[in-house]
């Protein structure tokens, strides 16, 4: 078993929380809003699930349950008064909100520890091992190391998590409610003369995607067993933002692909470090400017699925 | 105290100002927000700073420099990030935000491999230079930042209502098809006003590290996203609401670290776009056509 | 649109030789005597984003040791140097591929606690040792047994300046400014707070700042106005430096307590006269008449054109502390290493004398230093 290396694994589980995040924001755009404030949702997630394994003992699948839930009613909150606003003034104001929400966690030192953050989070793999080795089960069995145990168990969680996510949205998006999103996306105005009524879908969409931003942030706290509110900073936001729109906001498989290749490349190209974010910086301009949809569109996804199936004679 | 606050806030106010005049004309004429606009102006301090520290030349031989270069970098950043991307079919809404976003991550890490990621000192000659006015302790520095905020921003008004370029400007920033039609050129006009702009940026750099007298890689992220709270707060596309929502900021920064916390400082300018959009979305000073458009 | 690529072509050139003209010129390792032990010891630092004038100096620190390790010849180390950026996920994926595609026998890093935070554990659970130069904060080796540090904790370095500087100026009123978003300032602050208590200081003001901040203005006003007679500061040098700077202009001119981050002869570059007065505790002591000192200094100076800060001088430590655990445990092996790490008692570096407690933390005297006529000088 020497090919399973963690250190793939752990690209993969950040490959696999970033492509949550990713789907989060794009639930968000289906409806035509921006949110930057995912980072901000993520972090109520991460913070949540983070005290309430630490300080209350709570077990890790209901303080992951409850993060993404406070997230949700969190995105409930920002997201009716944020209806009246559009476009980039709703980016700027959840922007806000996420800053806003950081400095809390910044000043807050009683519950939050402050910059210093939150350490010693129960890390999914390591009590999953701690429980199975309890009951005499030894990785060695399946022929694995310890670590090599660890982060198999956190990757093949996370990518149940990611799959359930991606395959509840990609039926979502062939549902009543999808339809509902794709037709307010298209023309707000048309789908309200429609019936379609667009406050009830738009504070669904948006509370949709703070509640995969608070899931993220606590499957996220759960897999580095650390958080601090250097973690949800602007960047962050922006980054979520870009794997939406590098990998393409049309379709729910862009923000996966998009999520996947910014995280394995940046990873990849670490022995040239230091020119990184540069090339990163570069990327972003080219893909704008000669693909600007995003990589993944539903036509290239049609043509795929046209050459898969083969043409029969 | 209070009035060395007052002054302390005033001086940072028309700072961000100016800042946010950078981001605002960018808006009104093109409806997008330049994310680089921040980047763009942390190299115009660093021009100043080689300038002025490095090769010794007086004051204003910087702001030369700084808009010299700046400018041609506003020119750069519209020719290879903004109009290649401007009139295509199919493509998102937020393509200019994300190709700006990736132009600021350039610049930043760029500037981090030319200057480092420390602090360098930004040398003014008279910035010992102080006197009294009864109780108060103030400094050249801060009257000659004040005073050239002042002029760059009437300039910009002036330019704006009563010339034949400020005037093609405006009609472009209120209907591109329209000036257009009407025949203004008007790649030319956004190519001006992206430059402008940007040159704006190098002037505000050039201030910052006359006032602060050290900057850093970093300055143009932070005063970025000051600059960008300003716009929404004082309404996008509004050149005096730039200007007040600079001084309102300042001041109420400043004032919040003196009479209250000042771990929420940074907070402040979010707290106040959040509040100022739920009560009067389009901000201070905007028209509801500016919403509208976007 | 072809001319747009060809714009985009020329653009991109300039840039990449803009970033070339500053690329470090490599330096040949000297040949091996012997039979070398030969190891692979990872290093993970901040090479890129807000942190990396502290991991620049860690890399620094480290390089000019493998050198000189090297070129003696009993231990061959190749160094494998990973980015972190200062985000703890990265310093984890960076953890994860030394350990398992490098295969290292160590590791030195991250730079930041909270990094550790992320990243002992890992290192930990794989048995890999793992010493940290520069994290400061509570509870770093007490994440597990194969977790180190060489770094001076807050909690030992501040009391120390603290103390001294009390009675020497009869300080009464103090006021407090930190860092509230780092972890290594915001713990330096519980220090200071905590000691000032202990003396029954009276604290006139709890003030803060944000990492990269130009302008503490607003902040100096208050504390100037409430007429304090220190200001207890815990900022890394970067931002202590031009709050010196700006507290002095504005005729604060009582003596500053800094943490240990805050002592780097970059303050007095940054602050000029300004920084006089300035009284900080720290393991490092660039100005000794140590001889071991002095040939670090001037060689350091020599290969990177500035003096060498504390983040520099703790890792060239770490790395000779790494080293000769190294040789004494006879193999590239983790296990082995660890034990002979532990065990490290007495190692006379740069910094003094050093040893490991049982805990796996630095036993070690600090200095207190004040700047006077430009430079650190013995406080007393």
């Amino acid at each position: 078993m020497e090919w399973l290396n963690p250190y793939h694994l752990q690209v993969g589980s950040f490959v696999l929380i970033n492509a949550i995040l990713g789907v989060s924001i794009y639930v968000t755009l289906s409806t035509g809003q921006l949110s930057l404030g995912n980072a901000g949702f993520m972090s109520v997630g991460a913070y949540a699930a983070a005290l309430l394994s630490t300080q209350h003992q709570v077990p890790i699948p209901a303080g992951i349950l409850a993060g993404s839930l406070l997230a949700g009613a969190a995105g409930v909150l920002v997201g009716i008064p944020s209806l009246r606003l559009s476009g980039v003034y709703l980016a700027i104001a959840t922007l806000g909100f996420g800053e806003v929400l950081r400095a809390i966690l910044i000043n807050w030192e009683s519950l939050t520890g402050g910059a210093v953050g939150i350490a010693a989070i129960p890390q999914m793999g390591r009590v999953i091992l701690a429980w199975a080795s309890d009951r005499g089960f030894s990785p060695g069995s399946l022929g694995l190391q310890n670590n090599q145990f660890i982060s198999l168990t956190v990757f093949l969680i996370l990518l149940l998590c990611t799959i359930l996510t991606v395959a509840f949205f990609l039926r979502l998006s062939r549902s009543r409610v999808g339809r509902a999103y794709a037709a307010i996306r298209l023309d707000e105005r048309a789908a309200e003369a429609a019936g379609i009524p667009i406050t009830y879908y738009k504070v669904l969409a948006f509370s949709q995607g703070a509640l995969l931003s608070g899931f993220a942030g606590a499957l996220f706290a759960h897999s580095t067993s650390f958080v601090s509110p250097g973690d949800f900073t602007y960047h962050r936001a922006v980054e979520i933002l870009v794997f939406a729109v590098f990998g393409g906001s049309e379709h729910i498989f862009g923000p996966v692909f998009g999520a996947a290749f910014l995280t394995v490349v940046p990873e990849a190209l670490r022995s040239i470090s230091d020119y990184r974010y540069i090339l990163y910086g570069l990327l972003l301009v080219l893909m704008m400017v000669f693909r600007p949809q995003g990589v993944i569109d539903p036509a290239l996804l049609r043509r795929f699925r046209r050459s898969g199936k083969g043409t029969p004679a | 105290m209070f009035l060395e606050q007052l002054i302390n806030g005033i001086t940072l106010g028309s700072i961000y100002a100016i800042v946010a005049l950078g981001y605002t004309l960018v808006f009104g004429v093109l409806g997008i927000i330049n994310m680089a606009h921040g980047e763009i102006f942390m190299f115009g301090a660093f021009v100043g700073m080689l300038i002025m520290s490095k090769a010794g030349a007086p004051l204003p031989v910087a702001f030369l420099g700084a808009i010299v270069i700046t400018a041609a970098m506003g020119l750069l950043l519209e020719r290879l990030a903004l109009r290649p991307l401007r009139g295509r079919p199919g493509a998102s809404h937020l393509a200019s935000l994300i190709s700006t976003i990736g132009v600021s991550i350039l610049l930043e890490n760029v500037a981090h491999k030319i200057f480092g990621a420390g602090n360098h000192l930004f040398e003014t000659p008279f910035a010992e230079i102080s006197f009294k006015i009864g109780p108060v302790t103030v400094y050249l520095v801060q009257v000659v930042i004040l005073l050239i905020s002042l002029l760059l921003m009437a300039g910009l008004a002036l330019w704006l209502s009563r010339t034949r370029a400020g005037k093609a400007l405006r009609a472009t920033a209120e209907n591109l098809e329209t000036a257009g039609l009407l025949g203004v050129d008007t790649n030319r006009m956004i190519t001006a006003t992206v430059v402008i702009a940007s040159a704006m940026g190098g002037v505000a750099g050039v201030l910052v590290g006359m006032a602060f007298n050290y900057i850093n890689n970093q300055i143009g992220l932070s005063m970025g996203l000051k600059g960008l709270a300003i716009i929404i707060f004082g309404g996008m596309g509004s050149v005096y609401g730039a200007m007040a929502g600079g001084l309102i900021l300042g001041l109420s920064e400043t004032f919040v670290v003196a009479y209250g916390s000042s771990g929420y400082r940074d907070a402040i300018a979010f707290v106040a776009i959040i509040v100022i959009l739920l009560i009067k979305p389009q901000g201070l000073f905007g028209q509801t056509t500016a919403e509208a458009r976007r | 649109m072809k001319r747009n690529v060809r714009l985009f072509a020329v653009v991109a050139c300039a840039l990449f030789a803009f970033m070339f003209m500053g690329a470090e010129k490599a330096r040949k390792p000297a040949p091996p005597k012997g039979e070398p032990i030969k190891a692979k010891i990872g290093v993970i630092s901040i090479i890129t984003g807000q942190g990396a004038a502290y991991g620049e100096a860690i890399t620094n620190g480290i390089k000019l040791a493998r050198d000189e390790v090297n070129a003696k010849g009993e231990v061959l180390i190749d160094l494998k140097i990973e980015d972190s950026s200062g985000k703890q996920e990265q310093a984890l994926a960076a953890a994860q591929k030394l350990i398992n595609s490098e295969k290292v026998v160590a590791i030195i890093g991250p730079t930041l606690s909270n990094e550790m935070f992320a990243a002992g554990p890992e290192a930990n659970a794989s048995g890999v040792p793992i010493m940290g130069t520069s994290t400061t904060a509570k509870g770093i080796p007490q994440i597990g047994k194969f977790v180190f540090r060489n770094a001076l904790p807050e909690s030992q370095a501040i009391p120390a300046a603290v103390g001294q500087a009390v009675k020497k100026y009869n300080i009464k009123k103090v006021a407090l400014l930190y860092g509230n978003d780092d972890a290594f300032t915001k713990s330096g602050f519980d220090t200071m707070k905590e000691v000032a208590e202990k003396l029954k200081l009276d604290i006139v003001t709890i003030q803060t700042f944000q990492k990269g901040q130009a302008d503490y203005k607003a902040q100096l006003t208050k504390i100037a106005s409430l007429k304090p007679d220190a200001v207890f500061c815990s900022a890394l040098y970067n931002e202590g430096g031009v709050i010196l700077a700006q507290a002095r202009k504005m005729g604060l001119k009582v003596p500053f307590v800094g943490g240990n981050g805050f002592n780097s002869p970059q303050v007095i570059e940054i602050a000029k006269e300004a920084a006089e007065g300035l009284i900080v505790a720290t393991p490092w002591f660039g100005e000794k008449s140590d001889p071991q000192v002095k040939a670090f200094v001037s060689k350091y100076e020599k290969a990177y054109g500035k003096k060498p800060d504390q983040f520099a001088a703790q890792a060239y430590d770490a790395f000779y502390i790494m080293t000769n655990a190294l040789r004494a445990a006879g193999a590239a092996d983790r296990a082995k290493l660890r034990d002979s790490l532990a065990a490290t008692k007495n190692f006379q570096g740069v910094l003094g004398k050093f040893s490991f407690d049982a805990e796996r933390d630095v036993v070690m005297a600090p200095n207190v230093l004040i700047v006077k006529g430009g430079k650190f000088t013995i406080f007393n």
